[in-house]
């Protein structure tokens, strides 16, 4: 066996982060723009974002649909026609409505560039929400509620979201059945009035970019102008619900799914880099605490994770596992307990460490390459920030001891505030 | 263009090497040439619970994640019926560290009844979350014995029967190892900031003094044809009916797997697919549709498959589906199509190779299958394809007697 000696190589500290400049112009109609250049390959990532997620609904589904129909008919395309000359360039459309944002991003070939925002243009500022259209999608959007509806990880979520944030507001709201009739093309023509405006869009574009693209751009989108509309502000109050342990029952599941966790800070609170070191020691990794307790010790679970997550308006933090229902008290029992741990015992040096540097490589991950750049980029611009945010969650992961992951955990992991979700 | 270095080792490893500096991550790859078709009838399952315990730590490394994530590393590993796959992406300073780690599992594990415990429950846990506790989730479970009477392909790779994963021991994982796992049953590629110099002079370092080993021949038995249609009628609580059906195609050499990968992509490859535009959005026969071909090496399967609207008929769904087939040839706009999924395919491959990970499970793969310049081909061999070829693709693999149809009944309809 030759006389290699097999023990860890030296190991190097994980280099700086190498954060590319964001260009930054106006379209003639002051639209922000932000450019990434990044890559090897003549390939672009377009994303348009508007202010038009859930919270702004008046009805349930009013985001989501609007959104959806913007592919199904325009003032010069069919939907048939839209769709087939997106895949005749080889183009890549994803549709999205969260709970603050929604909007499109297209991936494509740089030679298609002018035939792509020309459609991009129709797709977003030219919808006609065919009625034909409109009722087909519902029915089917309608099937994949009620299979949505059969798996106990979605009701579970949807229960957690409820509690978390009041059945009444949006970010809580649990969609039914109902819902699915009341939408018509009017109040669609009317929310997308009101949040498909140049006013609330900005654009952000990733890879190789395209010499050609300010320009381009003015011309497909620079001249585009919009009515100021007053928009009332809802006035929706987050306020999580009384009850803190609901079980959703599902006859005949195997797994029961379980969701713990709260409403907490944001992106733009300070404690918000600490509080997702501390997330990660719980549950954020392969190596974090739940997974080893509950996969790799008592081989519960296929999977167990933490999640801090940053909205508008709040954050939220849910720990996520499906267990046998035999299992199930006794996992959610070792999650309090490790919740506790966190709170009284210090972090070892050695965790600290791989947490550390395990986060670190993810920061390389988190900026490899066009798409991931541009991703990274949009969580932080929708809270007012730049790539510079990402130096100081660098500065806080090579900071932050063990004391400060006792003192978070108590101040945001407190036991007796956490909703317990459980659906099986 | 993916442009690699390729190495063969004394010990009878294979190595690929693409070096790309944009980034300042590796990807490691590492392929053994074993999956689920390796099994014995009696024991299956066996190769994907490997590869839980490949994790559990190997001869001189009590833990693997716990090294990898202390130099910022990442990974994770895929079973299917052919192959057994590992991969991590590393920053490039510390990809020595990942030879290490992969080598020494290599060599030897560090085989314990309390791992072996352990991960048998996982794995438990895992085949109820996929297949038990989603709606039509073990709809596979049904087509795979239906498609296949005599070959492995037989049973999915989480196991034919809970009962094989349950009763492994100790010494048949040890044997399986011995058997299947070795330098000359494996491909290791690497992808990203590594110069191939470097690349070559580490995997000589690291894996250079594994022995070769004694590899278990692969004896498997061939599907005989298919000459009668087969159809299973299920009925469960579902929200709504299903229809699943395969037919039996060609190896994954074969030459008209590209015709027939196109041939699915005019069907179902986006929304413009034909299925897509003729049942979903015109017929509104189904609220979704799909078709694929599997990349099994060994002689694969068609699938088409979709969830019915309410109130729609599940055999004129049936003729539906094979309508819009047999009349693809000679319907309008066919040339356009044509086109259209090849430039959809030739876009697709270079959004897939932006990323490292990509292109070092593909290049594994392509050397698997004899080829590595296969990589850089697919383009134009899927390119080549012409409306001819489609049409006698479809006269020769879509016949009645070839297909496998599973009616997936909801009893909520009735």
């Amino acid at each position: 066996m030759g006389n290699l000696q097999r023990v860890q190589p030296p190991v190097f500290p994980i280099e700086k982060i190498n954060i590319p400049e964001v260009q930054s112009v106006k379209l003639n109609n002051e639209v922000p723009v932000y450019m990434i250049e990044s890559g090897t390959e003549e390939i672009m990532r377009l994303e348009f974002i508007f202010r038009a997620g859930q919270i702004n609904e008046y009805l349930p589904l009013l985001s989501s649909t609007t959104n959806m129909m913007l592919t199904e008919g325009s003032q010069n395309y069919s939907s048939e026609e839209l769709n087939r000359l997106l895949d005749y360039y080889g183009a890549f459309i994803s549709l999205s409505a969260e709970k603050d944002c929604a909007g499109i991003v297209i991936f494509f070939l740089n030679k298609h560039i002018e035939k792509i925002l020309e459609l991009s243009r129709e797709i977003l500022f030219r919808p006609i929400f065919p009625e034909e259209e409109l009722d087909s999608l519902m029915k089917k959007r309608l099937s994949w509620y009620n299979e949505s509806r059969e798996k106990v990880q979605n009701l579970a979520i949807d229960q957690f979201f409820e509690s978390v944030f009041g059945k009444h507001h949006p970010y809580g709201y649990q969609i039914k059945e109902k819902d699915f009739e009341g939408i018509n093309p009017i109040l669609l023509k009317d929310f997308h009035m009101k949040y498909y405006t140049p006013d609330s869009m900005t654009i952000i574009i990733s890879g190789k970019v395209h010499k050609r693209t300010t320009e381009l751009l003015n011309k497909y989108f620079g001249d585009i102008t919009s009515d100021k509309i007053y928009i009332e502000d809802p006035e929706n109050i987050l306020k999580g619900e009384k009850k803190k342990k609901i079980h959703v029952t599902k006859s005949g599941a195997v797994q029961s799914a379980i969701r713990i966790g709260s409403a907490t800070i944001n992106k733009r609170h300070p404690d918000y880099p600490g509080l997702k070191v501390l997330d990660t020691v719980l549950g954020g990794y392969f190596g974090s605490r739940l997974m080893k307790n509950i996969r790799e010790e008592k081989g519960f679970t296929y999977g167990i994770s933490s999640f801090v997550s940053s909205l508008d308006l709040a954050g939220y933090k849910v720990i996520s596992t499906e267990v046998s229902r035999k299992n199930c008290r006794k996992t959610i029992d070792e999650i309090y307990k490790e919740i506790r741990l966190l709170q009284t015992v210090p972090v070892g040096k050695e965790e600290m460490t791989v947490v550390k540097n395990y986060m670190s490589g993810e920061m390389v991950r988190m900026f490899d390459g066009p798409f991931a750049l541009a991703e990274s980029f949009k969580s932080v611009w929708e809270y007012g920030f730049d790539f510079s945010y990402f130096y100081s969650l660098v500065e806080k992961i090579n900071t932050i001891d063990p004391d400060e992951i006792n003192q978070l955990a108590r101040t945001y992991y407190n036991i007796d505030e956490l909703y317990e979700i459980t659906a099986g | 263009m993916i442009k690699f270095n390729r190495f063969l080792l004394d010990n009878g490893l294979r190595v690929l090497v693409h070096e790309d500096k944009s980034t300042p991550l590796v990807a490691m790859n590492v392929l053994y040439d074993v999956g689920s078709r390796d099994e014995d009838p009696g024991l299956t399952g066996l190769a994907h619970l490997f590869e839980h315990l490949m994790f559990g730590g190997s001869v001189n490394i009590p833990e693997y994640d716990l090294p990898l994530q202390m130099v910022g590393g990442e990974n994770n590993a895929f079973t299917n019926n052919d192959f057994t796959n590992y991969y991590l992406t590393i920053p490039s300073s510390n990809i020595e560290t990942g030879f290490w780690l992969e080598s020494d599992r290599m060599l030897n594990l560090d085989f314990s009844q309390k791992n072996l415990d352990t991960q048998k429950n996982v794995v438990i846990e895992e085949y109820n979350q996929r297949y038990l506790n989603q709606p039509y989730g073990d709809a596979i479970l049904k087509l795979r014995p239906m498609a296949y009477k005599v070959h492995p392909y037989r049973w999915p790779t989480i196991g034919m029967d809970i009962s094989h994963i349950e009763n492994i021991d100790l010494d048949q994982v040890k044997e399986f190892f011995f058997s299947h796992y070795a330098p000359n049953n494996a491909i290791l590629s690497l992808t990203g900031n590594i110069n191939p110099d470097h690349a070559f002079n580490l995997t000589n370092k690291w894996f250079g003094p594994i022995e070769k080993r004694n590899v278990n021949e692969r004896k498997i038995p061939a599907e005989p044809h298919q000459n009668e249609g087969r159809i299973l009628t299920i009925e469960k609580d579902v929200p709504s009916n299903a229809l699943y059906k395969v037919w039996h195609i060609g190896p994954r050499n074969s030459t008209d797997f590209y015709t027939l990968d196109l041939l699915t992509d005019l069907l179902a490859g986006g929304e413009s697919g034909r299925l897509y535009t003729e049942l979903v959005r015109d017929k509104k026969l189904f609220s979704e549709i799909n078709a694929y071909i599997t990349s099994d090496i060994d002689p694969g399967l068609i699938f088409v498959q979709g969830k019915l609207m309410k109130g729609i008929d599940i055999q004129f769904a049936e003729e539906s589906v094979n309508k819009v087939i047999n009349n693809l040839p000679d319907s309008d706009g066919i040339k356009d199509e044509m086109e259209k999924v090849k430039n959809k395919f030739e876009s697709s491959t270079v959004f897939t190779n932006t990323s490292i990970l990509n292109k070092a499970v593909n290049l594994a793969f392509c050397e698997l299958l004899g080829n590595p310049e296969l990589i850089n081909r697919e383009v134009d061999d899927y390119r080549k394809v012409n409306l001819d070829m489609v049409n006698d693709a479809i006269t020769r693999y879509f016949v009645p007697s070839n297909c496998s149809t599973l009616y997936y009944k909801s009893t909520r309809n009735n």
